[in-house]
């Protein structure tokens, strides 16, 4: 059937209902709007997201043999082999710009469900959008806390937020403290968008619990020509961790002015985002021999799980890098949100709604270090363990939790 | 807050706020050889960073070199978008002001996405270069090279502006054209002639700024965006058009903007800037050294 532009103005509310499900009824095909910053300073983000879910449309159309859902056999069986298709939006980083992108997908482009957003500014109103249309949105890769306290019936997570973060990082400190190591100042170094904001309360919050002095708490502006002042008052400040949460470009302006102004911390312990980019280790990565920064992803875990290798190595051919905290988590939010598709047997929301809510998927059948995947009332998957990576020879090692570590956490830094 | 601290604080904003000069000077000079205001000139910088990034990827050559190098190709490259592009727009007979806002905004906007495309956003730096990560201390005052060089390089620059435009032949016809552009025809001089070199040097002048700039801040396409507004704020303040004001202009906005982030919040550290902007503007709209 096809649908004219004057159809749909036609009673834009019961158009908007119906026609949508008329056409989702008998496609052989799932559409699937991902929203990232293809343009704008984020665009590299983007444009490896792009590659992160190709891989994964890779796995879930084609027949491979990885322990993953919907890896075997191509297409979603429980839609007679229907195969994804996914349509790549960009918002620039804009909240705005991704509102009225969501807005085209769902109306225009008859999306069955959208993931996102890496901003987590920008998921806070396409989720919005996907709410009202009774679509699913799945937050592959937006770590704030706030997103999954809002209410949100069509919302879904299955990495961790920034307090689950926070709270490993804090779990590792008052286990180095039992060896005997003095953890007792820590300096916060944030951005002032929804991300820095968030993880920056929330590691003031823990702290405060968990008897930690915070002897700097600085809120920066991001993308700043010049950021000599705020390390001048963190050099000042001289606490035993700095945790910075801050996106590339600020990570490393902020390492190349602390080597400038000659402060060099005793340990460095950051919320990943730029901290976790390769363009950030080609740029100072010299300064930060040492360094830790949280995960949800590690590349040891090949060697426990041979499947994350190979599925590494195919997203390798098609970026030139290694899958890194983003893209890993961007890879099984595809295959997650398909999995519900599949078992919903329908490209209706509401019914793919249902779905996900009802997951549960094994960790051994994922390419995470987490316990598994299965969501609360509020969307997010509780059993999605952090961990703690150290930057150490030119890559990652994870360090933390003790049950998923393969080396010892150097302290200090270097 | 220690004395060495608010020293320190003086010392970055002053370095920051040289180079600041030196990106507005070039925004300056064309605003007051023809009262076009370039909406391009951060993507100019931008160029100029990625010029200075691929000299040194691909040929070796130290930032520091180059930088005479990519002035040279910036000054070829901002004639030729006079030549090709300002020029029409310029001869627009209706709103001739908007057209050439448009077109200098338009330029910016194609040139980011060209940038995008050919050199992919990713973020580059160059991670070795002679001065790169290197830092003076003065009795615990830190000064890192790169900024050092960028001040002198700076200074240099507006020394040489000032001789150029003052005690050579093509600078007087600079500043007679900025003057009277209809009465320079009259003697026999080729405005387009001298509009092109305007827009030649303007380009060569934050060309220099870019190169040094590529030694210690990480390259993009869209790296112009925030130097650009401080460097209309700088333009803004100095006065219009007046080549020395763009630098009183810099090193006041440095100035402010590190004591702004001592005294306050970092977060607010753009605020001093844009109050004593405001403040400025308001008190005398020309700018504090604007002649018209």
């Amino acid at each position: 059937m096809t649908i004219s532009r004057r159809d749909v103005l036609l009673g834009a509310t019961a158009t908007a209902a119906l026609v949508p499900l008329a056409a989702r009824a008998q496609t052989s095909e799932v559409v699937i709007g991902v929203i990232y910053p293809f343009s704008g300073g984020s665009a590299q983000q983007g444009i490896d997201a792009q590659k992160a879910y190709e891989t994964a449309l890779e796995v879930i159309n084609k027949d491979t043999d990885f322990d993953l859902p919907l890896a075997k056999g191509e297409g979603l069986p429980g839609l007679g082999g229907a195969k994804v298709r996914l349509v790549f939006a960009d918002h620039q980083a804009d909240p705005q710009k991704g509102r009225a992108e969501a807005e085209r997908l769902i109306t225009q482009e008859k999306v069955s469900a959208i993931i996102g957003t890496y901003q987590s500014a920008v998921a806070v109103t396409i989720s919005q959008i996907c709410e009202r249309y009774q679509i699913p949105f799945v937050s592959a890769d937006n770590s704030s806390p706030s997103l999954h306290r809002r209410g949100l019936k069509y919302y879904f997570r299955a990495a961790p937020h920034d307090e689950m973060y926070s709270a490993a990082m804090f779990d590792f400190f008052d286990a180095m403290k039992k060896k005997g190591i003095k953890i007792e100042t820590l300096s916060l170094f944030h951005e002032d968008t929804i991300f820095g904001t968030d993880s920056g309360n929330a590691q003031a919050k823990i702290a405060g619990e968990r008897g930690y002095k915070i002897v700097s708490d600085i809120k920066y502006r991001a993308n700043s020509p010049s950021l000599s002042a705020e390390v001048q008052q963190l050099k000042t400040a001289n606490a035993d961790v700095l945790m910075p949460s801050s996106y590339t470009t600020d990570g490393i302006l902020l390492v190349k002015t602390m080597a400038e102004l000659g402060y060099k911390p005793n340990a460095i312990v950051a919320q990943d985002a730029g901290f976790s980019e390769k363009a950030l280790y080609d740029a100072v990565g010299d300064k930060l021999e040492g360094v830790i920064s949280r995960g949800t992803f590690s590349l040891d875990l090949a060697q426990k799980r041979p499947m994350v290798g190979k599925i590494n190595e195919m997203f390798k051919t098609r970026s030139g890098k290694d899958f890194n905290d983003l893209t890993s988590r961007q890879f099984m939010g595809l295959i997650i949100l398909a999995d519900a598709i599949n078992r919903a047997k329908s490209a209706d929301g509401e019914k793919i709604r249902d779905a996900l809510a009802a997951t549960d998927i094994p960790g051994e059948q994922t390419i995470m270090p987490w316990k598994r995947v299965k969501f609360d009332e509020t969307g997010q998957n509780n059993d999605a363990d952090p961990v703690l990576l150290q930057y150490t020879g030119g890559k990652f090692v994870t360090i933390f939790p003790p049950q998923a570590a393969i080396a010892e956490a150097t302290w200090p830094m270097k | 807050m220690t004395a060495q601290a608010i020293i320190q604080s003086l010392a970055s904003g002053l370095l920051m706020g040289l180079l600041y000069g030196l990106i507005a000077v070039g925004l300056a000079l064309i605003f007051g050889l023809m009262d076009v205001t370039n909406f391009a000139h951060g993507e100019f910088l931008m160029i100029a960073m990625y010029l200075s990034f691929f000299l040194f990827a691909f040929f070796a050559i130290d930032p520091l070199l180059s930088a005479p190098l990519v002035a040279a190709a910036m000054f070829v490259f901002g004639a030729v978008v006079y030549l090709l592009v300002v020029r029409f727009a310029m001869r627009a007979k209706a709103n001739a002001g908007m057209v050439q806002i448009f077109t200098t905004f338009g330029l910016a906007i194609l040139m980011r996405g060209l940038a995008q495309f050919f050199f992919t956003p990713d973020y580059r730096s160059i991670p070795q270069s002679w001065v790169g990560g290197k830092t003076v201390s003065v009795a615990g005052i830190f000064l890192p090279e790169p900024q050092l060089i960028g001040a002198a390089v700076s200074i240099a620059a507006f020394g040489g502006l000032y001789f150029f435009i003052h005690r050579t032949d093509f600078g007087r016809a600079l500043e007679a054209t900025r003057e009277d552009p209809g009465a320079v025809a009259l003697v026999g001089i080729d405005k387009n002639r001298v509009f092109a070199f305007g827009w030649g040097l303007g380009a060569a002048l934050v060309g220099l700024a870019g190169a040094i700039m590529a030694v210690f801040f990480y390259i993009y396409p869209d790296v112009g965006a925030s130097f650009a507004l401080i460097a209309y704020v700088t333009v803004a303040l100095g006065g219009f058009g007046s080549v020395f004001g763009a630098l009183a202009g810099g090193i006041i906005v440095g100035l402010v903007e590190a004591t702004t982030a001592l005294l306050l919040p970092p977060s607010l550290k753009s605020v001093g800037i844009y109050a004593v902007y405001l403040l400025v503007v308001f008190i005398r709209p020309r700018g504090l050294f604007g002649s018209m």
